[in-house]
Formats: C-alpha cells, structure tokens, sequence
C-alpha cells in the first residue's frame, strides 16, 4: 500500500513535470513563430483582393537599426508592392530556422546571407535564385571588383550590397596624450608597440572583438592559399606561427591585451569598454558606429580615429585586408514573386538601404548617393569623429579586400586549437601540428 | 463468453493507451528508426542528393580525438550526478528535522530549479570571472593566491560546469529525498532513540537504506538527465575553452545543426544511446548490492 501510493505520488510529479514543460515549450513556440505568421496570412488575403504583391524579406538586423525605416520608404512608394521584414538572429539556431522556413515551403521571398559558406549551402540545395537571368542590373560594373568573393561557381546568387570596413579604432586622445600619430598602414609589430606605450596601469593597451580576431590568418591564406599545391593543409603558414606569437606575447609578456581565457568566459563588451575609455585600441568592424552614434548607452568623452587593420607580413603592397561587400542578398528559388523581389532589390542596392548607414552599413553600388549614407552613418555626432581617418577607412583605403569563406567546420577546428595554446594547455608546435592533422583529416572527409 | 469479454477488455486497453502510443510512435519511434538509417548516409541537412555510406560515419567517429575527447568529458560531467545525490539527502535530512525557517530554505533550495537555464548560466559566468568575480574574491580573501580560473582553463572549466549543475539538481533531488524520509516509520526511529542510537548512527543504519530505492531512481534519472544535457553548457562555454567542456549530447548537436552533417550526427547519437544503455544496464544488475526494497 505503502509503495503504491508513493508510486502514484512519483507518477504525478513527472507528469506534472511533463506538462509543465510542455506548457512553456508550446509558450515559447507560439509567440516565436505562430504569431507573426497569422498576421501575415491575415494581411495575404486582404491585400491579395487588391492587386497587390506581398514580399517577406529575411535579415538578421533588428528591425530599428535601418531595415524598418527602408521598407517603410519602400512601401510608401510602391503600394503594389508591399514588403514585409522578419529578423531572423544571424547565429547557428538563426539560420538553420531560415534555411527550415524555406525548405518547408514557408514563403520567404528575399533573405541576407552573410557569410559565404551560407550562401553556398542554400545554393547547393537550389534555394537561391540564379540572378544571371535578370539582364538589366550588372552586379560586377555596380559593384567593383570587390563583388568576385561572392561569386559561387562563377554566377552570381545574390547581390552584396553593402561596403563592410574592419578596422582598428583609436582614441585619438590617447594616442595625442602619448605623442602617437594615427597610422595608415602597419604591421602587427608596430601595433604591439603602440599597446606598449599607450597602457596605462594594469589596464590594456589593446582589445579585440572576437568577430575579426582570426582574421589576420584569414589575411595570409586567402591569399597564399588553404591548402598547399598537394592538397595538405596550409595552416602551417609561418605568417600563422607569427600571429599566434604575437598575441600570445601580447597577452602573456607585455599584458597589453587581455587573456583569451578571460576575454571568453566574462563576455567582454569590448564596444563599451572601448567606448568608456577605458582600452584605447579595438580591432572591430564597422557596426561599432551602431553603438559609438548611442551617447545615451555609451557616453564618451574623446574623438574616435580609424586606422587599418595591421598585417603580418613585411611589405605593404602585398597585403590585402578583411572587407570588401557584405550582406548578400538572395531571392528565394522557390518564390513566386521573383519579378517583384527582384525590383525591391535594384531599389535596395541602389540606395534604398541608405537608413541601414546609421547600423553602419554602407552601400556598395555606385549608384547610391554616398553623402546621404554618410549622414546617416555620423548623424549629429559627427564631431566626435577624426574625420581623415574614417574617410580613409572606409572610403579612400584601395588595399585590395577578401572576404571569409571557410567552411564553419575548419573555422571551429581552428579556434579550438589557438584556444588551447592561448589558454597555455599546448604548445606553439602541438598547436601548429595539431591543426593541421586535423585540417587534413578534414579535408580527406570533404574530398 | 468468457475469452471475448477478455478481448473486449483488451481493445478498451488499447483505445485507451491509444493517444499516448500515436505521441511515441511519431515523435519517437519514426525519429529513432529514421536516425538509425541517416547513421549509414551522408545526409546533410538542405544537401539535396544522399548515398548510402555504410559504416563510413561509423569510421570516421572511432577515428575522431574530438569523439574520444567528448566521451571523457561526458564521464566527467556525470561525476556531478552521485555528488549531488549525496548533497541532496544530507540537505534533506537537515531539512527534515525540525530546523529554523525550514519551510523557506526547502523553498530556496529548490529554486534553482525553477528557474531558466540561460538566465543561470549567466548569473554563474559573472560568478566564475577569474580577475574580478565574486568567488575568486572570496578565495583571495581567505588567502588563496592563485584561485582556480574555473571557466577559463582547459584544465578547471569541466569542474566549474560541475559545480553549477549539481546546484541545479540539488533542489530537485532533495524534494523526492524529503518525499522519501517522510515514509521512513517513526516507530524505527523511537526504536532507535530508545536503543541508545546517535544521530549519525540512525541515519547512516535506518535512513540511508530505507531510502534506497529513492536513491536508486535518482541515480538512474540523474544519469540519464545529465548524459542528455546540453543547454546548460551550450549557453555558458558553447564546448570551450578548446573543447574541454564539449559533451557528447553537444558534439551531437553542433555537428548536426552548425555544420548539417545529419549523417555522422546520428552515428554519435547511437553511439549516446549505446552508452546510457549500458550505465543503466550496470546499475540495474548492480542494485540488488544496496537497494533495499
């Protein structure tokens, strides 16, 4: 008897359990996806009645960083064409929610990719649009020569319509206090440097967002190459073994900059601890203008300078550096409105995405009125900008560009065994050795 | 007359397990036998032609260090389970003596339960900070030069992990500890008392055994649950520093939704299955030493 009704009791607790869990599990579910959902389908078939089209685009900025603002542009001037914006957040679980909504036959019309290897699965498995079809927008004479990294197997999926900037932004009041000037082009060394002579204290010369961390190596072999002419991995580049010195130095010799280990676990804000003035130096893209434009978030006190991200390598005019053209922007395969996602997006790249400066990105066609982005990129604070610099940066600098396209299975294989060296669990050989191994065995299973 | 009443019976017994049987059998069977067939595929997710790969998936597990690494952290992690058990029935006891404000230390005890994983996770990485967190502070405090950089290290990050999950199970398993003492006669206990028993004797001579069974269910569960657990790390470490803190229930899943590769994830997760099913099966054979029912 005894056991029975103890029995009885268990039972109901894991079904009351159960169905708790099941409770928030649907909770969750519904407010994420449902909702936005029925709102649409009810708006459909209003609109449908009268004529008019309805496209959904997919992108990963929050809506009041720019993209409502476009489409709201857009929808005033185009009332046949009405566009919808669902954010989708640009990280694993983002994506694999979108590439979902569209294998599940969801209508997505337009969607962002940013990242090549992205972009390249949806076009393997025909997801994304072959723009070659539409003749009256040349990508390559819009764009520049900077559009070739975003070709996949020599046809263009999608349009890249923003100019993205990776730099290193500097208090330019520090680096006067220090007697520095703002460089235009440097290497690794010279930044190491400049982190020596501007810490103050027991506080860091320099941080890093963890976005461009890597991008240094990136550097190298997208030039030199990932592999070597008999298909082993290249990641025993001696340019890596240097870069790996030097930040290890910095972090561990001069303590210039902080500990991987730390700057992982705690989460640094490096936007605000550079925008306190705390750090004078941050290696960052050019989304840090989303949080240094926000007085009211971040209040600072000093003019920010722009300088390129340093290379490895001794010479100059070898070099080549992260940017180039982001956010590219695809048209579903399967959409039945391709004709009008199509019209949105020449509007788009031609400098409808103007109000996206403001999250700071630019446009990368020509054709769109760079004044006007810019206004939007500095607002009311363009004062508090060095103004050379960032002109340079983001405009003058004609260093050639790459853009990322390694596979997230090598990125991540990558990071775990810098991790580890930085973290002083292996050593600089083991470390070296250990990425190529598997690098290699990588590419054995991916032949 | 007899047997077709007994049929009758039977179909009713199935109409009524029926809604609950359709639940398992699409959600679980299909999806189990489904993955068991993906495991000798190449299937990647949105990846449009699929061969049939044999034991290629198989292979390439039994050849992965990340695999191995994985297992050993797995082994680690679940060292947690029997700790917080032996926590959760100390606890317990306490509770279950007459004790000041014991209705609101049941009651904080149990909250981490309750509350979200994430938000946790959250709360233990500010705590964890190795330079200027609370508990590194305190270490310093009481002398300790160089504290542990719990979260931080290769070495210590596995460590860390454990501690905030058997914080988290503490509650859960001290509330069926506390369901479970409360069965245990009073009778035995005045027995006991009248018998010259010291407090650690009753505990550790009539307690202890006559709670076996619940520790039993708890170990088994625990196991389970942890070997199962993903979240809670994916939120703090995402499997770093490196991968020291990678398990397998993440390998599993990193592999199938950050890099799509269906196939191999699902040759892991049988790999998962086959072990939850031998812990089980060890401990089933096992309990006959030290359960008492």
């Amino acid at each position: 008897m005894k056991k029975k009704t103890w029995l009885a009791g268990m039972t109901s607790l894991v079904l009351l359990t159960g169905l708790l869990a099941g409770c928030s599990g649907n909770g969750n579910g519904n407010s994420n996806s449902s909702a936005p959902n029925n709102e649409s389908a009810g708006k459909n078939n209003s609109e449908s009645s009268k004529g008019t089209v309805t496209l959904k685009m997919w992108g990963g900025v929050p809506p009041e960083s720019g993209p409502q603002e476009v489409i709201d542009n857009w929808n005033k001037a185009h009332p046949e064409i009405q566009v919808e914006y669902v954010r989708f957040v640009n990280d694993d679980d983002g994506n694999l929610k979108l590439d979902t909504a569209m294998i599940t036959g969801q209508d997505v019309d337009l969607f962002v990719n940013y990242t090549v290897s992205h972009a390249a699965k949806r076009v393997e498995s025909n997801l994304a649009l072959d723009l070659s079809k539409f003749t009256d927008y040349n990508i390559d004479e819009k764009m520049g020569s900077d559009a070739e990294g975003w070709k996949i197997d020599g046809k263009y999926y999608g349009v890249p319509t923003t100019k993205s900037a990776f730099f290193i932004a500097l208090n330019k009041d520090a680096l006067d206090a220090a007697g520095l000037p703002v460089p235009k082009d440097w290497t690794w060394d010279e930044l190491r440097e400049y982190a020596k002579k501007l810490k103050v204290g027991d506080k860091y010369g320099f941080i890093q967002n963890m976005e461009p961390f890597v991008d240094p190596i990136d550097s190298v072999l997208s030039q030199e190459g990932y592999t070597k002419a008999d298909g082993t991995s290249n990641l025993d580049h001696p340019l890596v073994r240097k870069w790996l010195e030097t930040l290890n130095g910095m972090m561990l010799e001069d303590k210039t900059t902080p500990p991987l280990g730390e700057q992982l676990t705690s989460k640094m804000p490096v936007e605000q601890v550079f925008l306190s003035g705390e750090v004078p130096m941050l290696n960052i893209g050019a989304w840090l203008l989303r949080s240094s434009n926000n007085f009211t978030d971040f209040p600072r006190d000093f003019k920010i300078a722009f300088a390129q991200v340093p290379r490895l390598a001794g010479s100059a005019d070898q070099y080549v550096t992260r940017g180039g053209l982001g956010d590219y922007i695809s048209i579903n395969a399967n959409s039945k409105k391709q004709e009008a996602a199509w019209e949105f997006l020449k509007w788009y790249s031609d400098g409808g995405m103007a109000p996206m400066a403001a999250g700071g990105r630019l446009p990368a066609s020509k054709d769109a009125n760079q004044d006007d982005a810019l206004n939007s990129l500095l607002g009311d604070k363009r004062d508090t900008y060095d103004l050379d610099s960032l002109m340079y940066v983001m405009f003058d600098d004609k260093t050639p560009t790459y853009v990322r396209s390694l596979p997230q299975e090598v990125m991540d294989l990558r990071s775990q065994e810098y991790e580890k060296y930085f973290l002083g669990s292996q050593s600089l050989d083991q470390t070296i050795d250990a990425m190529v191994a598997r690098h290699d065995s990588y590419l054995k299973q991916n032949k | 007359m007899k047997t077709s009443w007994m049929k009758r019976q039977q179909h009713l017994g199935y109409l009524f397990i029926g809604p609950n049987m359709i639940g398992v059998i699409l959600f679980f069977i299909i999806p189990a036998i489904y993955s068991f067939y993906l495991m000798f595929t190449d299937y990647k997710f949105m990846s449009p032609d699929t061969k049939f790969v044999g034991l290629d998936n198989i292979q390439r597990m039994l050849g992965d260090e990340v695999f191995y690494i994985a297992i050993k952290n797995t082994l680690m992690f679940l060292l947690s389970v029997p700790v917080s058990i032996g926590l959760a029935f100390i606890v317990a006891v306490v509770l279950n003596r007459s004790v000041y404000l014991k209705k609101l230390l049941r009651a904080l005890y149990f909250m981490p339960y309750i509350t979200s994983g994430v938000a946790v996770a959250f709360v233990w990485m500010l705590l964890f900070q190795p330079n200027n967190g609370p508990i590194n502070g305190i270490l310093r405090a009481i002398g300790i030069a160089n504290p542990p950089g719990w979260l931080s290290t290769m070495e210590s990050s596995m460590y860390a992990i454990d501690i905030i999950w058997i914080w988290f199970m503490l509650g859960y398993n001290m509330i069926i500890y506390l369901a479970a003492l409360q069965e245990v006669s009073g009778e035995l206990l005045e027995a006991a008392k009248i018998d010259g028993a010291r407090t650690w004797q009753t505990v550790r001579s009539i307690l202890w055994p006559l709670v076996s069974p619940t520790t039993f269910l708890l170990l088994i569960t625990g196991l389970i649950m942890s070997i199962k657990q993903f979240g809670i790390i994916q939120a703090i470490t995402q499997g770093g520093p490196g991968n020291s803190t990678t398990v397998l229930s993440l390998f599993i899943y990193q592999n199938a939704f950050r890099y799509y590769e269906m196939g191999y994830a699902s040759a892991v997760s049988w790999a998962l299955f086959v072990i939850i099913m031998i812990f089980t099966v060890v401990q089933w054979l096992g309990q006959k030493r030290w359960v008492h029912y």
